[in-house]
C-alpha cells in the first residue's frame, strides 16, 4: 500500500485511526495497530506477510534466549545464529539473483537465476530486526517478552517498508506505555502532510522531468541536459524519501511514538561526512554503531571497516553493481576527508566546500540511478563533457531550457524547501513568539495543512501509481 | 521539520506552564479543523456514488475486480481494489481538471513532456533550412535514388497478397528504407507527450520541392490535358502537434507546399489539404507512434480530392470500422523510447460497403500479373504492421476494379501515404491504378496512357516531395 494513495489515505487511514482512538487501552491500541500492519503489508505482500510474522517471531525468541545466557558465550551464538537467519532472509530474497549473474559472469556458468521477487520493506525490517538482536546482545536494552508486542515494533506500518530503521531502544517504552496528547495528534498530523505534500506536489513532479531527460537512452543528450536531469534527480530523490519518512514520523506521532529523524536537511552540508550526518540518517548510523565501530574479524580496523561500510551501504540499496560503486564512490571522498582531517576541512572557504560537496551529491545520485552501466557509462561521457567531442553533442539544447523555464517555480521552490527555512518559520511562531504569535502560527498551519491534504488529495486522482522510490530498497 | 537547531534562548520571564496550555488549547482547536476535513472527505470518497467513465481520458475506468484465491495471492486482487477506489474517485474528470488547474496557477508545466531524438538543427531562415535538410539539389541525388531503385529492382518480391508470410519477411526491410529516405528532409525527432500519451513527431527540415515540381510539369507536358493531373502533398503531424516552443527546429510544411504548389502549371490542380486536416486536427488523423497518418486522416484528405475531382464521395457513416489494437508503429521504432512503445494505440481502418464487389489485381513493379487478390490484408503481426493493412505494402502496381460506372479512372502515383487514400474511391472511380514512385520499372506515361487514365493524383507527404523520392518521379517518367 502506498501512502501517497487515496485508498490509504481516505480509507486505510481512516478506518485504523477511527479504531485507534476508539480503543481505550494500551492493549487493545496495540492489538488495533498489529492487525492493521499486518493488513497493510498483507496488501502488497499476502504471501510474504508470514515472513514478516516469522522473522518478528525468530527474532524476538532468539532475543529472549540472548538474555537468558547473557553470562555465557551461547549468547553471542545465538545473536550469530540469528542475525545469520536474518540476513539470510535478505540474501536469498534481495541478493540471490544478482549473486548467481554475477557467478555466470564470471565462471561462464549456467546455474539457473532465481526469480524471487522481492517482499517490500525487507532490507528495513530486516535492519531493525538485527538492530535489536545486538542492542539485546549488548545489553542496551531489555529482550521484549511478549510476543505481540515485538511484533508491533518490526512491523509497525508506518515504518515498516520504507523506512526510517527505527531501533527498539527508541520506541521500547512507548510501545506499552505511551500517551497520544492533542499536540502529538495534530503535530503529527501536520508533519504527515507536509510529507506527503513533498511527494505528491513536489517529488511526483520532479519525477516527470527526470523520465523526461533519462528515461530513455541518453546517448545524445546534451552536456546541460545531463547536468540538468540529475540536479533535478537529486532534488527527487530528497523529497521522495524525506517526504515518505516525514510521514513516518508524523503517523508514528498521531498513534504516540516519537521516531527519530532520519533527514536533516543534507544539501546544506559542506562535506560528504556532513551529508551522510544529514542523509538517511537511520541507515547511517545503523552502520556506524553496528559495523563500523563493530570489531569485525578481530579487532576494529579504521580504513577496512569504512570501505566496508560503504560498500554494505551501497549493497543495502540494491543488488546491482551501480549500487556498489555508489556506496564505494562516497566512501573515497569520506575516506579522503578523514586523511585531511576535520579541523582542515573546517578552514577551507565555505563557498568552495559546497560546490564541492554539492557536485560530488549530484554526480553520485547519477551513479545511484543508472542500474544499466552502459547507459551510466554515457553518463560520465555526457556529465563530464566529453561526448560534446567523441559523439557531438550538444552544451545544451531547447528542451532543458524550455523544462527550466516551465518549472522554474517548482525548482526554486524545491531547492528553497530543501533548506532549513520550515523549521525557522516554526521556530518563530512555536518558540519565541508570545502566546498569540503561536496561536496564530498554530491555526495558519493547520489552514495551510487543511489546502495541502486537499490539494495533495486533487492531485493524487491523478496520479494512479506512483510508488516511493526507498520501496524498492 | 528535521533535527531541531540550536536556536536562541527564550525571552525572560517565559512562562512555561502558560505555553503548555495554550500548545494544547490550540492544538484541539486544530484538530477540531483537521478532523472534519479529514474524516467528511473520507465519507464522501466512501458514500457518493463512483465514476465509471473519464470523458477526459476516453476510458472506462477500473471496475470492483472479483475474487480468485490465485489473484489473492499474487497480489493482483488487492493491487485492483487499491486501482478501483483511486481510479474511479466521484467527480473524477472534475478533480483531474482542478489539478491541471492547480499545477497551471503553480507554474508546475511537467505534463508537456517532450523528448528530442537525434541531433536537429536549428531552421531560421531559408538558407538554414536547406542547411538543416542536408538537401543538395543536383545530379548527385539522383544517381544514389537511381541506385537505390535498382538495388531495390533486383530484390524485388511482388508476391501474390494471400502470401502473408513472405510479406511480413519484407515488413522490417521496408522501414528502413522508408527510414532511410525520410531522413533527408527530418531533422531529428521529437516524443511530446500530450493529453497522458505519448507522441512521435518528425521534424520537417523543410526543402524546395523543385525535383517534384519539375517532374510534375513534366507529366503534364507529356501527358496534355487528356489526363487531369491533382498534387496532394500532407504533411506530417509535426504540422500540427508540435509545441510552439519546438518550432525553431521544423520548417512550416503548409509554407514548403503552398510555395511548392505555386510553381505547379496551372492545368494542375492543387488538392491543398493541409487547412483540412488542421480542422480536424482535435481527432486522431495522425497516428502517435507511426510516421503515416491514420485512416481516418486519410479519409478527410481523400474528401477534399473527391471534391475538387468532381467525383462522388461516400460518407464515413457507410464504411464498416475495423480495430487493431495495441499497434505501434515506425516512430515507436525509430526513437527507442521506452515511453512511446509502451503507449500502443488502436489502428482503424475502414472498409467501403462496395468491397465485396471490387476486384484487386497485382502487378509486379514491371507490371506483369500476379493474380488478384484483396485489397485489405492482414501482414504478419498487425500491431506492428497494421499500416501494410492497404494492399500489404508498397512494391507492387495495384488495379482495382469497382461497380461505379462513370467512365473515370484514376491513378495514384504515391508513396506510403497514399496506400491509405484508394479505398475511400471505390464508390468514385471505375478503375484505380495505385504505383508507388519508388517501385516501377517502366515508363509510367506510357503505362497511364495505355491503360487510358484520366485522373492522375499525386499523393506524396511533403517529406517526400522535398526529399529524395520526388527524384524517382523524373526516373519513371523517362525510363
Amino acid at each position: 500500500m502506498v501512502f501517497s494513495s487515496l485508498f490509504f489515505v481516505y480509507f486505510f487511514l481512516a478506518i485504523t485511526l477511527a479504531a485507534y482512538f476508539f480503543c481505550k487501552t494500551i492493549r487493545s491500541k496495540n492489538i488495533v495497530l498489529v492487525i492493521a500492519s499486518l493488513v497493510f503489508y498483507a496488501w502488497g505482500e499476502p504471501i510474504w506477510v508470514g515472513l514478516l510474522v516469522l522473522s518478528a517471531f525468530i527474532n524476538w525468541k532468539a532475543a529472549l534466549l540472548i538474555q537468558k545466557y547473557k553470562k555465557v558465550k551461547a549468547a553471542t551464538f545465538i545473536a550469530g545464529l540469528a542475525i545469520v537467519i536474518d540476513l539470510a532472509f535478505l540474501i536469498i530474497f534481495k541478493y540471490s539473483g544478482f549473486i548467481v549473474e554475477n557467478i555466470n559472469g564470471l565462471f561462464h556458468s549456467s546455474i539457473p537465476v532465481p526469480q524471487i521477487t522481492m517482499p517490500i520493506g525487507i532490507s528495513f525490517f530486516t535492519f531493525q530486526a538485527i538492530s535489536y538482536i545486538l542492542d539485546v546482545l549488548w545489553e542496551t536494552v531489555p529482550a521484549q517478552k511478549k510476543y505481540g508486542r515485538f511484533l508491533l515494533y518490526l512491523s509497525l506500518f508506518p515504518q515498516l517498508i520504507a523506512g526510517p530503521i527505527v531501533r527498539y531502544s527508541v520506541i521500547e517504552k512507548e510501545i506499552s506505555n505511551r500517551k497520544s496528547t492533542p499536540v502529538d495528534i495534530s503535530e503529527g498530523a501536520m508533519r504527515a502532510i507536509i510529507g506527503l505534500s513533498k511527494k505528491v506536489i513536489v517529488a511526483n513532479n520532479l519525477y516527470v522531468i527526470v523520465e523526461q531527460f533519462f528515461g530513455s537512452d541518453i546517448t545524445n543528450l546534451s552536456f546541460l541536459g545531463t547536468w540538468y536531469g540529475v540536479i533535478i534527480y537529486s532534488l527527487y530523490v530528497y523529497f521522495d524519501f524525506s517526504g515518505y519518512s516525514d510521514i513516518a514520523i508524523g503517523l508514528g506521532r498521531m498513534f504516540g511514538f516519537h521516531f527519530n529523524e532520519n533527514f536533516n536537511y543534507p544539501f546544506i552540508c559542506k562535506t560528504i561526512s556532513e551529508f551522510w550526518q544529514r542523509w538517511h540518517i537511520s541507515l547511517s548510523s545503523f552502520f556506524r554503531d553496528y559495523l563500523f565501530y563493530a570489531p569485525i574479524f578481530g579487532r576494529p580496523r579504521k580504513y577496512f571497516n569504512l570501505f566496508l561500510v560503504w560498500f554494505c551501504t551501497g549493497m543495502w540499496h540494491g543488488a546491482s553493481w551501480n549500487f556498489i560503486f555508489w556506496g564505494l564512490y562516497f566512501g573515497i571522498f569520506i575516506f579522503i576527508e578523514t586523511l585531511i582531517g576535520k579541523k582542515k576541512l573546517k578552514k577551507w572557504n565555505k563557498i568552495w566546500t559546497h560546490v564541492y560537496s554539492k557536485l560530488i551529491i549530484v554526480i553520485g545520485f547519477g551513479i545511484f540511478y543508472f542500474t544499466d552501466l552502459s547507459q551510466l557509462g554515457r553518463f560520465f561521457l555526457n556529465i563530464s563533457g566529453i561526448s560534446m567531442i567523441s559523439n557531438g553533442n550538444a552544451f545544451g539544447d531547447l528542451i532543458t531550457w524550455n523544462s527550466l523555464v516551465n518549472n522554474l517555480f517548482l525548482i526554486i521552490f524545491a531547492i528553497l524547501v530543501s533548506m532549513p527555512i520550515l523549521p525557522k518559520i516554526k521556530y518563530f511562531f512555536y518558540e519565541w513568539g508570545n502566546n498569540t504569535v503561536y496561536a496564530f502560527g498554530k491555526v495558519a498551519g493547520t489552514v495551510i495543512c487543511c489546502a495541502l491534504l486537499i490539494i495533495c488529495s486533487i492531485l493524487m486522482v491523478d496520479n494512479t501509481n506512483n510508488p516511493f522510490l526507498y520501496f524498492r530498497f | 521539520m528535521e533535527n531541531k537547531r540550536k536556536q536562541p534562548p527564550r525571552k525572560k520571564g517565559f512562562n512555561y506552564m502558560k505555553k503548555r496550555n495554550v500548545e494544547h488549547g490550540f492544538s484541539v482547536i486544530s484538530l477540531m479543523i483537521m478532523i472534519p476535513v479529514f474524516f467528511l472527505t473520507a465519507i464522501f470518497l466512501l458514500v457518493v456514488p463512483r465514476s465509471e467513465k473519464s470523458n477526459i481520458e476516453k476510458r472506462n475506468l477500473a471496475k470492483f475486480p472479483s475474487f480468485s484465491f490465485q489473484d489473492y495471492f499474487s497480489g493482483t486482487y488487492t493491487a485492483k481494489i487499491t486501482e478501483y477506489y483511486d481510479d474511479t474517485v466521484p467527480d473524477r474528470d472534475n478533480f483531474k481538471n482542478m489539478g491541471y488547474g492547480f499545477k497551471s496557477v503553480f507554474g508546475i508545466h511537467t505534463e508537456e513532456e517532450v523528448r528530442i531524438v537525434g541531433k536537429p538543427v536549428a531552421v531560421v531562415n531559408d538558407t538554414d533550412k536547406d542547411k538543416a535538410n542536408g538537401k543538395t539539389e543536383g545530379s548527385d541525388k539522383t544517381e544514389n535514388k537511381t541506385d537505390k531503385k535498382t538495388d531495390n529492382k533486383t530484390e524485388n518480391k511482388t508476391d501474390n497478397k494471400n502470401n502473408e508470410t513472405s510479406k511480413s519477411e519484407e515488413t522490417g526491410n521496408k522501414v528502413n528504407t522508408e527510414k532511410d529516405e525520410y531522413k533527408e528532409a527530418s531533422n531529428g525527432l521529437i516524443v511530446v507527450k500530450h493529453d497522458g500519451h505519448y507522441r512521435g513527431l518528425e521534424l520537417f527540415g523543410g526543402g524546395s520541392g523543385d525535383s517534384y515540381v519539375a517532374a510534375l510539369n513534366s507529366f503534364h507536358s507529356d501527358l496534355g490535358d487528356s489526363v487531369k493531373i491533382y498534387s496532394m502533398t500532407p504533411s506530417t503531424a509535426s504540422e500540427y502537434y508540435l509545441p510552439d516552443a519546438y518550432s525553431q527546429y521544423n520548417v512550416s510544411q503548409k509554407e514548403t507546399v503552398e510555395s511548392i504548389a505555386s510553381r505547379l502549371d496551372s492545368a494542375i490542380s492543387f488538392v491543398d489539404v493541409i487547412p483540412v486536416l488542421e480542422g480536424h486536427s482535435n481527432e486522431e488523423i495522425y497516428l502517435r507512434t507511426d510516421h503515416h497518418w491514420t485512416p481516418l486522416g486519410a479519409y478527410y484528405a481523400a474528401q477534399t480530392f473527391a471534391k475538387a475531382a468532381g467525383v462522388e464521395f461516400k460518407d464515413i457513416s457507410t464504411y464498416k470500422k475495423v480495430d487493431i489494437e495495441n499497434f505501434s508503429g515506425t516512430l515507436a521504432a525509430w526513437a527507442e523510447d521506452a515511453n512511446l512503445t509502451a503507449d500502443t494505440e488502436t489502428f482503424s481502418y475502414y472498409i467501403p460497403s462496395n468491397y465485396e464487389k471490387c476486384t484487386t489485381y497485382y502487378f509486379d513493379t514491371a507490371c506483369n500479373d500476379t493474380g488478384s487478390g484483396n485489397f485489405f490484408c492482414q501482414v504478419g503481426s498487425p500491431e506492428y504492421n497494421a499500416y501494410l493493412t492497404f494492399m500489404g505494402g508498397d512494391e507492387q502496381v495495384v488495379k482495382v476494379k469497382t461497380d461505379v460506372k462513370n467512365g473515370r479512372k484514376l491513378m495514384i502515383v504515391k508513396d506510403s501515404y497514399g496506400n491509405a487514400l484508394p479505398g475511400y474511391l471505390f464508390g468514385s472511380f471505375e478503375e484505380i491504378y495505385v504505383v508507388d514512385m519508388r517501385y516501377f520499372d517502366n515508363n509510367l506515361v506510357q503505362y497511364i496512357k495505355d491503360e487510358g487514365v484520366t485522373d492522375l493524383l499525386f499523393a506524396m507527404v511533403s517529406f517526400s516531395a522535398v526529399g529524395g523520392n520526388a527524384d524517382n518521379l523524373d526516373v519513371i517518367r523517362t525510363q
